[in-house]
């Protein structure tokens, strides 16, 4: 076929308008999110997707295992290779290169805590890794979808028996709420032992809040070498602390001890009065890191939607404020086992190590939110 | 007491390896928020698995297992009266709002969350406001965090807050302008302020007598 010569051009151009259509994030994450349906029976898709609306499936994430907190949708243990594939090439593509290591850090550590609880050690260095590397475990191959009972917001799969505790990279389950769209509103959540992925899409807009990360341990080995999934939150905030001088210090530090996250699962929406040191009385230079140390939340989701989250978040830092309880020194290559908390109008962080019997510094619980936009609640703006 | 006692030796034996879970402590996490006329608290306790036993205790008076109402009721109101709330130096009478009990099992497990919310009625002061909670609940084995709530009235302004090192003692220091002060409530006032709220009270009265007994020396 001929194709006349004045049409050349614009056929280029919708060729090309095309691809780079096709190759927004969000078309990506589409994408993958219809081909990681398409590997699912039809039982499988109906405890995959939920409606939009369905606040309990939204607000159902936790830090806490889930053999104590049962979520819903599909768990990695309950699928088989090829969905399994497909479903973390989903989550994948809703994150950062960055952020989708640090999820399966984290799942590894999980893994690891598996291997280690069995064998009554506590988990951490040299104790051993995950089986595969830093990356999340394979379960055995043909484990049929009855692995998980219970339908929505049932148990986790069986086959690990007892009904103690469960760990493992299996137990990490992944929903959809709305229909994968370029244009209308729908999310997306991964979570599990220590990780609470809870990302709305609407067009170009990622939203990552509220989202958990942690990790027990926070240091453990794999392949010979030392993983620590937190690494950069503790280190980056050790290294503003240092930077402080004495008067700064003085703000930063609170005088009382902090056991735990205050605005971590069920606080949806809640602004706390901000303490410790405004950013305004930093120099630039110290800005310049506390806005590092955001970025390892602001840069779990995907390139576009960070850069578009670290902008509002730099436009704010003057009304950001930084507080930490606990010890002011960490053993180099170690984590911090002081609790901090960065607020802004629209941003807090907390991390928080856990006094559980063992090192706090190797159990770490993290929160991320906008208060006021928890979930992509909040109207895009034109 | 002897229940308790058992239950807290077993807390002493329990031996305290890493976990999943809270362990050895109870959490009480408070956020506390102001409003002109009120003030609100939300308590989330979370008892540890080996204090559990302890608070089963507490809770389960009969000791047949199961949390009844009533059982749920009176463990709040003794979280109520471990509780010393005071604006600006007058102690305050804090009332039951809402109560919810996770399953015992749950809470056996280490994630069960006991949330209490209440409030209480402020009496009318002046712009600068000093409110003091202290929670004296489990305090051995306590771990507090209390917390004040961003103000939705743009007419409240939070000024500083203050804690101990526990967090059992909390003191917030707040800016309320559009105050009533000049008109005061005698009814919400206590203690100190009583008598000298009486005392102008009195001197009104004599005031407004002496001033009506000019006027008709007059005529």
């Amino acid at each position: 076929m001929k194709i006349n010569r004045a049409f050349r051009p614009s056929i280029l151009i919708s060729l090309s308008l095309g691809a780079a259509l096709a190759q927004t994030p969000t078309s990506r994450i589409v994408s993958a999110a219809n081909k990681f349906l398409a590997t699912l029976d039809d039982t499988q898709r109906q405890k995959a997707m939920f409606r939009f609306d369905d606040e309990e499936q939204r607000k159902r994430w936790s830090n806490l295992p889930v053999s104590i907190v049962p979520r819903a949708g599909l768990s990695i243990g309950e699928l088989n290779p090829s969905q399994r594939s497909a479903a973390m090439a989903l989550v994948a593509s809703a994150l950062s290169p960055r952020g989708f290591e640090k999820v399966q850090q984290i799942m590894a550590a999980d893994e690891t805590l598996k291997n280690t609880q069995g064998s009554g050690q506590p988990g951490g260095r040299g104790r051993g890794g995950p089986p595969q590397g830093a990356g999340p475990a394979g379960p055995p191959p043909g484990r049929g979808p009855d692995a998980a009972r219970g339908g929505r917001g049932g148990g986790p799969p069986n086959g690990r028996g007892g009904g103690g505790l469960m760990f493992g990279s299996d137990l990490y389950y992944i929903s959809l709420l709305g229909t994968p769209s370029e244009k209308n509103i729908w999310m997306l959540q991964f979570g599990g032992h220590h990780l609470a992925l809870n990302i709305t899409i609407e067009g170009e807009r990622g939203i990552l809040t509220p989202t958990l990360t942690g990790a027990q341990p926070a240091l453990y080995t794999a392949n010979g070498k030392i993983v620590r999934p937190l690494a950069g939150e503790s280190d980056k905030a050790i290294a503003l602390l240092s930077a402080l001088d004495e008067n700064q210090r003085k703000q930063a530090i609170l005088s009382f001890r902090l056991a735990d996250l205050v605005l971590g699962p069920g606080q949806d929406g809640k602004t706390i009065q901000p303490e410790g040191l405004k950013a305004s009385s930093m120099t630039e230079k110290q800005r310049s890191m506390l806005l590092d140390i955001v970025s390892e939340w602001a840069g779990i989701v995907h390139e576009s939607a960070a850069v578009a989250r670290m902008a509002q978040l730099k436009a704010e830092i003057d009304e950001t404020w930084f507080a930490w309880s606990g010890p002011t020194t960490v053993v180099s290559g170690n984590n911090i086992a002081a609790y901090y908390r960065i607020q802004g109008p629209h941003l807090v962080i907390e991390y928080a190590p856990q006094q559980m019997g063992g090192d706090p510094s190797l159990h770490v619980h993290t929160m991320y939110r906008d208060p006021t936009n928890d979930y992509g609640r909040k109207p895009a703006t034109k | 007491m002897k229940r308790i006692l058992a239950a807290a030796a077993i807390v002493l034996c329990v031996c305290i390896p890493a976990s999943a879970h809270r362990l050895d402590e109870y959490l009480q996490g408070t956020l506390i928020s102001v409003e002109k006329d009120w003030m609100r608290a939300q308590i989330d306790l979370t008892p540890g698995v080996s204090v559990f036993p302890v608070l089963i205790a507490d809770i389960d008076t009969n000791g047949d297992g199961a949390i009844s109402e009533t059982e749920r009721h009176a463990y709040a109101g003794r979280v109520l009266r471990d509780l010393s709330i005071s604006i600006d130096g007058h102690r305050l009478t804090p009332r039951l709002v809402s109560l919810a009990f996770p399953a015992v099992e749950e809470m056996k497990e280490g994630r069960g969350e006991i949330r209490i919310e209440l409030d209480a009625a402020l009496p009318r002061g002046g712009p600068d406001r000093k409110l003091v909670f202290e929670d004296r609940h489990q305090s051995r084995i306590a771990a507090y965090q209390v917390n004040c709530l961003v103000p939705q009235d743009p007419d409240i302004r939070i000024a500083s807050q203050h804690r101990n090192y526990s967090q059992s003692f909390y003191e917030l220091s707040y800016v309320q302008t559009g105050a009533q002060s000049a008109v005061p409530d005698f009814a919400g006032f206590t203690d100190s302020a009583m008598p000298l709220g009486a005392l102008a009270l009195l001197l009104s009265v004599r005031l407004a007598l002496l001033w009506g007994g000019r006027g008709r020396a007059k005529r």
